[in-house]
């Protein structure tokens, strides 16, 4: 098992360099993050001429590549322009924990913009997954269970639908009805954006408050497919021959259904998840745009649109080693659950 | 078998039910705006066990007599710096007159007036020097930071030396970069020294100050003050208030100053409220939660009036407009002046701002139109008019004609008249391309319309952003001169962009007559003869169709009726900030 | 036994039995029963004409003609879906969007598909080094939400290419680039499910005799093995057109998609968002129709999928 486990790491290396090389290089190659540092000016070209210098970016790309990932501590760089290099390098690199400094706000580190939004976004996708993961059991495992019958029907009619529908379309649905037409008809109504309300602060009651359509919206699309998931799966299990013998022994029904059936239709489910993990840290891109969550989503959208290299990296590398680390530790979960899968 | 149709029945008008529950006919503004009446009570009762208030106010209903004046401004944007030159937000730039302090300061009228300095070097009272290679400045004597260190010429060289030095990544040197040098031969004297008389100094020069005391040791700690604490918390301030705390994401406080040398300002405290969007701010100022917001979508101007609150509008230089591009690789049609002629009168431009602007700004005429006070746009220029009949005409004069019957003219060679026009992807601006299309298309002009993310539109040369490589023939955005100074280098012959200039912005065309009056008016200071000279340019740009402004792209306030002695200057709007109140 | 009884038997059963199907009837027979699936060809059905034949209707021209007097106008006689910001017609546009956002959906998981297919297979059938290589290509490509990556290629692509016209309408050169990224970052589900089953049919006999008689690795592969995974093709097919259907959305509506004038369903709702609750028309119709699009491809997937399991075929 831990020779699997190194195994799986090793190979995960050379993974996150390609990953790393091929966005590295695709958003170098993406507009210019000096076009809109005149404000709302154009930049002048001494300025831009010196920024570039200043900033690490008038160098060749590979040169660039380098430096982002192990910094340049270790030689001298030109910055002011005469050709020769002789001021020490600062930065760290990647390699050693250091995703350089933002390009948009100056100054300020890449890693602590991340740090700075990541908790936004965990607060909005764990709920968000655990609900999905209860409401998908619970309504994929009555819907088998009441397999043909009109409530089934009724539900996989609704999965459908729910899984068909554009986040977007889902978000604005419910913020028209539940904000804007609740408060037309007099109904207690849920806010529309942000984390919290500016007046009363951010209060554990109002940051509550203002997580129920995001959420709700995620969880409808995704609660939609998985409960199909689990359905398909229960129904599987349940035509099982031990399921039939479970039965025959004359065991209660709910303990057929809870200790037999159930732990087994689950134990797909938990690969499922385990893929989640990138939109879970990458935030949902469109819910935080549209509820104006403060998240790693919108930073992502925020900071590409202005061709922020080290904050856009910073986003994508995290979450690459995220997936790497959670896509083996599901596959080590699902071994554990499963005593029919052995890793050699 | 059935229970399957009864599977499709149900989906269907599941959908059904969806789309009418949602078709709810809109109201154009929600009842429950008229419920927000004019608030009784007083907002903003932050701390209402606090120090005592300045002026005893005569309010209406039970509250505590002591109870501090917090005005709250609804900011759409979070300012990413509080230091200017590493910031290049308008919502950042803007504090500087509440917390910060320049030499000089702009008023109501966009006039200066003296602020650090007993008054305005002039050539009158010796300030500048006749050849205009000196500037000699001097200080007030009661000016002091913050925390009671006196301000002295040694933060404005402390300033000039960090803005120029290689280790310091600012935005922009500009205008430092034209200075020769700058010395202090005493705590109250700033001398400035020209290698070239340099006709815009008034406009750019100390618009914010740096406390050498605070950050000179940073500076020889770091090796640069990119890092400094002080950019994000600049506690030691020379505003009329203080800087107190920022909860990035939430807001950001200024207290009152007890240092300033002017007095003490009418209101305690000003809060920042950092909103998520447009409708956010909009349903605060309705609410009564902020005071104060800027740049309201035009489409919530009228409820907004109607709740009380006045829309304030302040020209800040900027207009927007199609620039239009006379380099070598662009259309023979665009090079043609009869076509830009043409064009200028074939768009409906009191329509779009009728229609799309809800009658909020005006037409701008000429790229100096913001200046217009000073004298800068000759009275002889004659405005466009929106004649398509007119445009028609003078398209057939010039020998484009509609020989195939396709709707879009031809040269007498076959040439199209097919145009280019690029811009980024605003909603407004996407908006006035469609219709510009139209409009173009019924004189019968084929405009090709195109849209990039901003950082795309405004890159250089060498990135190959296409207004810089010249693939567009008509470029719209908004943009002013140095303002409040007439000088601009965008038409610059030295400008184009090459390959040994990558990063040249001149986008638009070498006109030698153009590019000898530009660098004319760069180093004439006496300012009667330098008027005409912006007069001549101003004619000259309009007249060869350059330039073709669309609107005026002004600054727009909303200010709740409670904040009174309430000013705005388009160059500094804050500037009498002291002089505000809250009823 | 009596033989002349079997024979009578046997000769009676020939003629009251239903000759045996054919694979492709069966799948029919199956397809047919899944009411879902039904529903759902006829809805696409349905909608395919709206945006084709809508067109002969309204002409291209009018559905970019903007009248600033007439911006925002609620749904009337003469607008039945509204106007839009600039005053054009809504119902129009929608018509024209749809055909582009139809498009970007087919031609997109008809990139999607050969891409996936060839890589898939190739791994699946050379095996070694060969397999491990583009395996740990596709897991790369995978770790990016898809999202993530389609963002950052629609911006590098952005306008690079022209407009262009074909079928008798201009198209922005953006709808080729969308179309293109968005097939070039959905492949690598398929890529992974041809892989595992070229991986399952390789040792089967059949193939083992097809080499031992000399056919070539290429006739192999497409004529061989390929004709077995047709089924999870078609299905992953399928739902491609939703999912890209679903994406083009998605990066419009962040403002990154198709650019205008040229209209998309995506690029309709990304303007909408602001007027929320001021003119609902101008996001609730295309966004149904979305729905409508997506949910009848889901159907359908999920009909196909059922008619073309091989387990139940095998039967």
């Amino acid at each position: 098992m831990t020779k699997y486990i190194i195994r799986r790491l090793l190979q995960a290396i050379p993974l996150l360099f390609i990953i790393s090389l091929v966005l590295f290089v695709l958003m170098r190659n993406t507009g210019d993050p000096l076009a809109t540092m005149g404000g709302r000016r154009a930049t002048r070209p001494e300025d831009r001429a010196r920024l570039a210098r200043q900033l690490g970016l008038d160098q060749p790309i590979y040169k660039q590549y380098i430096y982002w990932l192990i910094g340049n501590d270790w030689t001298k760089i030109d910055l002011n322009g005469d050709g020769i290099a002789e001021t020490q390098g600062t930065r760290q690199g990647v390699l050693r924990g250091e995703f350089g400094f933002s390009l948009l706000s100056r100054g300020k580190p890449a890693l602590d913009i991340i740090m700075e939004r990541l908790p936004n976004t965990l607060l909005l996708m764990i709920p968000a997954e655990v609900i999905v993961l209860l409401v998908s059991l619970a309504v994929g495992v009555y819907s088998a269970l009441r397999q043909y019958t009109w409530w089934d029907h009724f539900i996989t009619a609704g999965s459908f639908i729910g899984y068909s529908m554009p986040i977007f379309f889902v978000a604005l649905l419910s913020m028209y009805i539940f904000s804007v037409d609740f408060k037309r008809w007099g109904l207690p109504y849920l806010p529309t954006v942000g984390m919290f309300d500016p007046q009363i602060g951010k209060t554990p009651s109002q940051v509550a408050l203002h997580m129920v359509l995001p959420i709700f919206s995620m969880t409808v699309i995704t609660a939609a497919g998985y409960s199909r998931f689990v359905r398909s799966q229960m129904l599987e299990v349940i035509s099982e021959d031990y399921i039939r013998t479970a039965h025959a022994k004359g065991l209660p029904y709910r303990m057929v259904i809870t200790g037999h059936a159930l732990k087994n239709a689950a134990l797909p489910l938990v690969t499922i998840v385990g893929l989640d993990v990138p939109l879970l840290l990458g935030g949902a891109v469109v819910t935080e745009s549209i509820f104006a969550w403060p998240g790693m989503g919108r930073l992502f959208i925020d900071h590409l649109s202005r061709s922020d290299t080290p904050v856009v990296m910073g986003i994508l590398m995290i979450i690459s080693v995220a997936v790497v680390l959670s896509q083996l530790l599901t596959d080590i979960i699902y071994g554990w659950l499963d005593p029919r899968i052995r890793y050699n | 078998m059935k229970r399957q149709w009864i599977f499709s029945f149900v989906v269907s008008v599941m959908i059904a039910s969806l789309v009418l529950a949602a078709c709810v006919p809109a109201t154009p503004a929600p009842p429950a705006t008229e419920e927000v009446a004019q608030p009784t009570t007083e907002e903003q009762i932050v701390q209402p066990t606090e120090a005592p208030s300045v002026q005893p106010t005569a309010e209406p209903t039970a509250v505590p007599p002591a109870e501090r004046k917090v005005a709250t401004f609804a900011w759409t944007q979070e300012p990413d710096s509080l230091n200017t030159w590493y910031s290049d937000m308008w919502f950042a730039d803007i504090l500087q007159q509440i917390w910060s302090c320049w030499a000089w300061q702009y008023d109501d009228q966009n006039l200066p007036y003296p602020h650090l300095v007993t008054e305005i070097p002039s050539m009158e009272n010796g300030g500048v020097s006749e050849d205009g290679l000196t500037i000699t400045m001097h200080l007030r004597d009661d000016i002091v930071w913050s925390d009671g260190t006196p301000i002295t010429s040694a933060d404005f060289v402390f300033t000039y030396d960090m803005v120029m030095n290689e280790a310091n990544a600012v935005s922009s040197q500009y205008p430092y970069d034209y200075l020769e040098s700058v010395e202090a031969p005493d705590d109250r004297t700033i001398v400035m020294t020209f290698a070239e008389p340099f006709a815009p100094w008034e406009s750019a020069f100390w618009q914010g100050l740096f406390p050498k005391h605070v950050l000179e040791p940073v500076f020889e700690a770091d090796g640069t003050i990119d890092q400094a604490d002080w950019n994000l918390a600049p506690t030691v301030g020379c505003g009329p208030f203080v800087f107190s705390d920022w909860e990035s994401g939430s807001f950001m406080r200024f207290v009152k100053s007890d240092n300033y040398w002017l007095g003490q300002p009418n209101l305690d405290e000003i809060f920042f409220q950092f909103v998520p969007d447009d409708a956010a701010q909009t349903a605060a100022l309705m609410a009564g939660d902020a005071d104060l917001g800027t740049f309201p979508p035009l489409s919530d101007v009228p409820a907004l009036e109607d709740a009380g609150l006045k829309i304030i509008t302040q020209n800040g230089g900027y207009s927007e407009g199609w620039f239009f591009n006379f380099r070598d690789m662009a259309s023979p049609a665009i090079k043609d002046l009869n076509v830009r002629r043409a064009i200028a009168m074939a768009i409906d431009r009191e329509a779009i701002i009728q229609d799309l602007l809800l009658g909020l700004t005006k037409p701008a005429e000429t790229f100096w139109d913001a200046l217009a006070a000073y004298g800068y746009v000759p009275p002889d220029i004659v405005p466009w008019t929106y004649d398509p009949e007119e445009a028609k005409r003078v398209l057939e004069e010039a020998g484009w004609v509609d020989t195939d019957g396709d709707g879009i003219r031809e040269d007498a060679n076959g040439n199209k008249l097919t145009i280019t026009h690029g811009t980024t992807i605003r909603e407004i601006r996407q908006d006035i391309q469609a219709v510009a299309q139209q409009q173009l298309g019924e004189v019968g002009i084929d405009l090709q319309i195109t849209s990039n993310d901003s950082d795309i539109f405004f890159g250089s040369y060498a990135d190959g952003a296409p207004p810089a490589v010249g693939d567009l023939d008509i470029m719209e955005w908004s943009d002013s001169t140095y303002f409040p100074d007439p000088d601009t280098d965008y038409w610059l012959c030295s400008q184009i962009p090459s390959d040994e200039n990558p990063y040249g912005y001149n986008y638009f065309g070498c006109d030698e007559q153009l590019d000898a009056l530009f660098q004319q008016q760069l180093v004439t200071i006496d300012s009667a003869a330098r008027t005409k000279i912006i007069q001549q340019i101003t004619k000259y740009t309009h007249d060869q169709v350059y330039w073709y402004g669309l609107y005026v792209d002004a600054d727009y306030w909303i200010v709740s009726e409670h904040l009174t002695g309430v000013k705005f200057s388009g160059v500094t709007p804050f500037y009498n900030i002291m002089e505000w109140d809250m009823q | 036994m009596d033989t002349t009884a079997n024979q009578s038997i046997a000769s009676l059963q020939e003629e009251t039995e239903a000759p045996p199907l054919t694979p492709r009837q069966l799948i029919w027979l199956r397809f047919r029963r899944h009411h879902m699936a039904v529903f759902g060809a006829i809805t696409l059905i349905l909608l395919l004409l709206y945006s084709i034949g809508g067109a002969f209707i309204f002409p291209e021209t009018f559905s970019n003609y903007t009248d600033t007097k007439l911006r925002l106008q609620p749904p009337s006689a003469e607008h039945p879906f509204g106007t839009d910001t600039v005053g054009r017609d809504i119902l129009a546009r929608t018509i024209y969007g749809g055909q582009i956002s139809l498009l970007i959906g087919l031609f997109a998981v008809v990139v999607e598909t050969i891409v996936g297919v060839v890589i898939g297979a190739i791994a699946g059938y050379y095996g070694g080094w060969i397999d491990s290589l583009l395996m740990r290509f596709t897991e790369a490509m995978f770790n990016i939400p898809q999202l993530f990556l389609l963002l950052v290629m629609a911006k590098f692509f952005g306008n690079k290419i022209p407009t262009l016209e074909m079928f008798g309408r201009t198209f922005s050169g953006s709808v080729i680039v969308i179309t293109v990224i968005i097939g070039v970052t959905s492949w690598m589900y398929l890529a992974r499910i041809v892989r595992a089953n070229f991986l399952s049919f390789k040792e089967r006999e059949f193939v083992l005799a097809a080499h031992t008689i000399g056919t070539s690795n290429m006739s192999i592969i497409f004529d061989h093995i390929m004709p077995n995974s047709i089924a999870p093709i078609v299905v992953s097919a399928t739902l491609g057109v939703a999912n890209a259907i679903l994406s083009e959305a998605y990066i419009s509506f962040l403002g990154l998609g198709v650019q205008p004038p040229t209209a998309t369903w995506g690029n309709m709702l990304d303007k909408a968002y602001n007027y929320l609750e001021s003119a609902p028309w101008l996001w609730i119709f295309p966004g149904t129709l979305i729905l409508l699009t997506v949910l009848s491809i889901n159907f359908i997937g999920d009909g196909l999928r059922d008619a073309l399991d091989p387990r139940t075929l095998m039967e």
